[in-house]
C-alpha cells in the first residue's frame, strides 16, 4: 500500500537554530500516528511545515501524489487545507466572538459551491449552500456532543469543549489526514477517556488519517499504533509503542541520562507534567 | 433564475415603495430642514455601513474612508456636470424630466468604480500590513487624494466646456477653490434607495458563507487560513465592496450639496464614519445604522434646543461616557433584534435595565484612573 501522505527529508533553520533536521514520514491510509518528543522538540514546528505556515529550506510534503509543501514553490495554508490537510493548535485558535455553529461552518467554506455574487442576489444555489453547510455543521456538532451549544459563544464554552469544537471545526474541512496538535491538554481524565473514543469514532467514520501531537503517554500509547519520537528537531526512534518504551534514547530524550527500570513509567509522567506547562509556554 | 429574481424581490419592492412616497411629494411633509437632515443622514448610514465592511466584518482598520468618499464626489459631480453639458449643452434643473436622472444614475456608479478602484489599490498592501500600520496607510492614502484634487485646476465654464476635450475635463475640478454648479440631483429618493441596497447587501453578505469568511478573518487569521480561508481575497474583496459604496456615498453627496471643497474631505470626514462604525458595533449592521442616526441627527437636535456653541463638548463627552460603559459599542456584535432575543437576550435585557448603576460604576472606575486614586 502506498502512503497517502509522504515527508521527504525536510530540514528548517531559523537562523542558527535548526528547529527540524531532516523529518521524513510514510502515513499509509487510515492510521494513527502519534509525534512526541520533550518541550521544544519541533513537533509544532513540524505541524507547521505539513501545512503550510512554513516553507521548509530542503524536503517536501506530499499527500495523495499532490506536492504541497517544498522550498520553491509551497502552497499557502489556504490551499492545503483545500487538499485535505486540517489541523487543531495547540494553543486553542477559535474564532471566539462568533457562535459555536458559525464556526465550523466557516470551516465549509472551502467546499461552498455558491459565488459570492450569488450570496448577495440570495440566488436558488446560495440559499441550497447555507442550508448544506448548516446541516453538515449541526451533524459534526451532533457527533462531539456541541449540537446543543450551537447558538453557544465559542470563547464561553468550557475548556474541553473548547478543545473539542477546534477538532469539529477541522473536520468540517472534510480533510483526509488529521492533525491534532494536544487535544488533550488541560482536560481532566474522564473528558481524555472520552476523547480516545471519539478520536477512534471520528477515524473510522470518516476514514481519517490522524497524527496526534501529545503529551499524556497514556493516551498516545493506548491508540496509536505507530509512534515518532523527536528531540531537538530529530528523530531519535520510530516504532510500536511497546518499542518505545522501552527505547532507551527515547527515556534518555525525557528524562536524562542513566536509565533504568522505573524509565518507563517516569516517562508518562514527565508527560503529563509537561502538557500543561508546554502549551502555556507556547501560548 | 426565479431564485435570483425572488432575491430581487425586496430590493424592488422597496425602491417601488420610496419612488411612489417621493412622487407623492412624502419627503417635504418633514419641511425642509428635517428633509435635509435625512438626506445626511441616509448618506452617513451608507459611509459607516460601507467602512463596517472593512473594520467590522475582516477587522481591518481603515482609516482613510474619506479618501473614498472624496473619489466618489468628484467623479459623481464631474460626470454630471461636464457630462449634462457635453450631451445636451446644458444642465439637468433645464432639461426635460427623467434625463437627468439617468446621467445622475450612471454618474453614481461611475462614483462607485472610480472609488472601489482605489479600493483594489489600497487593498493590495493590506496583505501584508496589520493594525496600525495598516491604518497609517490607509490615512496616507486619503490625504494624498485631497491633495492631488486640490492640485487640479478651476471649473470650466459652460461655454469653455466645447474647447477641450472630453477626457481633458478631469483636470478642472475646481482645484484649491470650490466645485460648483454642480446639479443637485439627489433627493429622499435616490438616497433612500442607496441605502436599501447597501444595507440588504450587508446583511445578505453577513449571513452568507462569504460573509463568515470575512468575519473569520477578523477573529483569527491564522487559523481562518488554516480552515482553507482565502484571506488575501476576502481582505482585498471587502475593500473593494466598501471603496464602491463609499464612492456612491460621495457621489450622492456631491449632487445633493451642488458645490465641493477638497478641504471637507479630511481625516475629521474619515473619523466620522469610524466613530459611527465603533459606537455602533464592529460588524453590526443594524448599530452603525443607529449610530449613524445618532451621530448625524445630534447636532440637528442640538441646534434645534439652542445648545449649537456646547455642540462638540457634548458630542465628545457622549463619546466617552458611552466607550466607558460599552466598549464593545451598542449592540456589540450582534443585531438589534438578536441582542434581546432568546435566554441570552433576556439576560442581556436584565443587564440593560441595571445599566444606571453600572454607568455610575464604570464612570466612576474611569474617574479614578484619570485622577490616580
Amino acid at each position: 500500500m502506498s502512503a497517502l501522505l509522504e515527508v521527504a527529508p525536510m530540514s528548517l533553520s531559523f537562523g542558527g537554530l535548526k528547529a527540524v533536521c531532516d523529518f521524513s514520514l510514510e502515513l499509509a491510509k487510515g492510521e494513527l500516528v502519534g509525534l512526541i518528543g520533550p518541550n521544544g522538540a519541533g513537533k509544532t514546528t513540524i505541524f507547521n511545515l505539513l501545512t503550510g505556515v512554513y516553507t521548509p529550506d530542503v524536503g517536501s510534503v506530499t499527500l495523495a501524489g499532490k506536492l504541497l509543501n517544498h522550498p520553491e514553490r509551497g502552497l499557502r495554508p489556504f490551499e492545503i487545507a483545500a487538499a485535505g490537510m486540517a489541523r487543531t493548535f495547540q494553543n486553542i485558535r477559535l474564532f471566539a466572538d462568533l457562535s459555536v455553529l458559525d464556526n465550523v461552518r466557516i470551516a465549509t467554506h472551502l467546499r461552498a459551491r455558491s459565488t459570492f455574487w450569488g450570496a448577495l442576489l440570495k440566488t436558488t444555489a446560495a440559499r441550497k449552500e447555507e442550508s448544506r453547510q448548516r446541516s453538515h455543521a449541526m451533524e459534526l456538532l451532533d457527533i462531539f456532543g456541541l449540537a446543543g451549544r450551537a447558538d453557544e459563544v465559542a470563547r464561553f464554552l468550557p475548556y474541553g469543549d473548547q478543545r473539542r469544537l477546534e477538532i469539529a471545526r477541522a473536520l468540517a474541512t472534510d480533510p483526509k489526514v488529521l492533525l491534532l496538535d494536544e487535544p488533550a491538554a488541560g482536560m481532566n481524565p474522564q473528558e481524555k477517556i472520552a476523547l480516545k473514543g471519539l478520536i477512534q469514532l471520528v477515524r473510522e467514520r470518516f476514514g481519517l488519517t490522524v497524527l496526534l501531537i501529545e503529551h499524556d503517554m497514556g493516551l498516545v500509547m493506548d491508540i496509536c499504533e505507530r509512534i515518532v519520537v523527536i528531540d531537538h528537531g530529530v528523530v531519535i526512534a520510530r516504532g510500536k509503542p511497546s518499542e518505545i518504551q522501552v527505547d532507551a534514547k527515547v527515556i534518555e530524550a525525557y528524562l536524562g541520562a542513566a536509565p533504568d527500570a522505573a524509565g518507563e513509567a517516569g516517562a508518562g509522567e514527565a508527560g503529563a507534567g509537561e502538557a500543561a506547562t508546554d502549551s502555556g509556554a507556547k501560548a | 433564475m426565479t431564485g435570483t429574481l425572488k432575491g430581487l424581490l425586496p430590493i424592488a419592492i422597496g425602491i417601488a415603495i420610496l419612488f411612489v412616497f417621493q412622487a407623492v411629494g412624502g419627503p417635504s411633509m418633514f419641511g425642509a430642514y428635517q428633509e435635509d437632515a435625512l438626506l445626511v443622514i441616509g448618506i452617513n448610514i451608507v459611509l459607516g455601513l460601507s467602512l463596517n465592511i472593512v473594520n467590522g466584518f475582516t477587522g481591518q482598520f481603515s482609516i482613510g474612508h474619506a479618501g473614498f468618499m472624496a473619489l466618489g464626489a468628484y467623479a459623481g459631480g464631474a460626470i454630471t456636470y461636464y457630462g449634462a453639458i457635453k450631451l445636451w449643452g446644458s444642465y439637468p434643473p433645464e432639461l426635460p424630466p427623467g434625463t437627468g436622472d439617468l446621467l445622475f444614475v450612471v454618474a453614481l456608479v461611475c462614483a462607485g468604480l472610480v472609488a472601489a478602484g482605489a479600493g483594489y489599490l489600497v487593498g493590495l498592501p493590506s496583505l501584508r500590513l496589520r493594525g496600525d500600520y495598516l491604518a497609517i496607510v490607509t490615512l496616507g492614502f486619503a490625504e494624498i487624494i485631497r491633495i492631488i484634487i486640490t492640485q487640479t485646476e478651476p471649473v470650466l465654464s459652460k461655454q469653455e466646456v466645447s474647447q477641450h476635450s472630453t477626457l481633458s475635463l478631469f483636470k478642472y475640478l475646481g482645484g484649491k477653490s470650490i466645485f460648483d454648479r454642480i446639479p443637485r440631483v439627489t433627493n429622499f429618493f435616490w438616497v433612500y434607495s442607496v441605502v436599501l441596497i447597501v444595507i440588504v447587501v450587508c446583511y445578505r453578505l453577513k449571513q452568507s458563507t462569504h460573509g463568515r469568511a470575512m468575519l473569520s478573518v477578523r477573529e483569527n487569521e491564522i487559523a481562518a487560513e488554516a480552515m482553507g480561508v482565502h484571506t488575501t481575497r476576502f481582505k482585498v474583496r471587502a475593500f473593494v465592496m466598501a471603496a464602491f459604496f463609499a464612492g456612491v456615498a460621495g457621489g450622492l453627496y456631491a449632487m445633493k450639496l451642488g458645490n465641493l471643497d477638497a478641504n471637507r474631505f479630511d481625516f475629521q470626514r474619515s473619523f466620522e464614519s469610524i466613530v459611527m462604525v465603533v459606537l455602533g458595533g464592529m460588524g453590526s449592521i443594524s448599530g452603525v445604522c443607529l449610530a449613524a442616526v445618532l451621530v448625524t441627527y445630534a447636532p440637528y437636535l442640538l441646534r434645534d434646543v439652542g445648545l449649537d456653541q456646547y455642540r462638540m463638548v457634548i458630542y465628545s463627552l457622549s463619546l466617552v461616557v458611552l466607550m466607558v460603559v460599552r466598549p464593545q459599542g451598542l449592540f456589540g456584535m450582534h443585531e438589534a433584534w438578536t441582542v434581546f432575543a432568546g435566554e441570552a437576550g433576556r439576560r442581556r435585557w436584565q443587564s440593560f435595565i441595571g445599566t444606571p448603576k453600572r454607568w455610575y460604576l464604570g464612570v466612576r472606575a474611569y474617574a479614578r484612573k484619570v485622577v490616580g486614586t
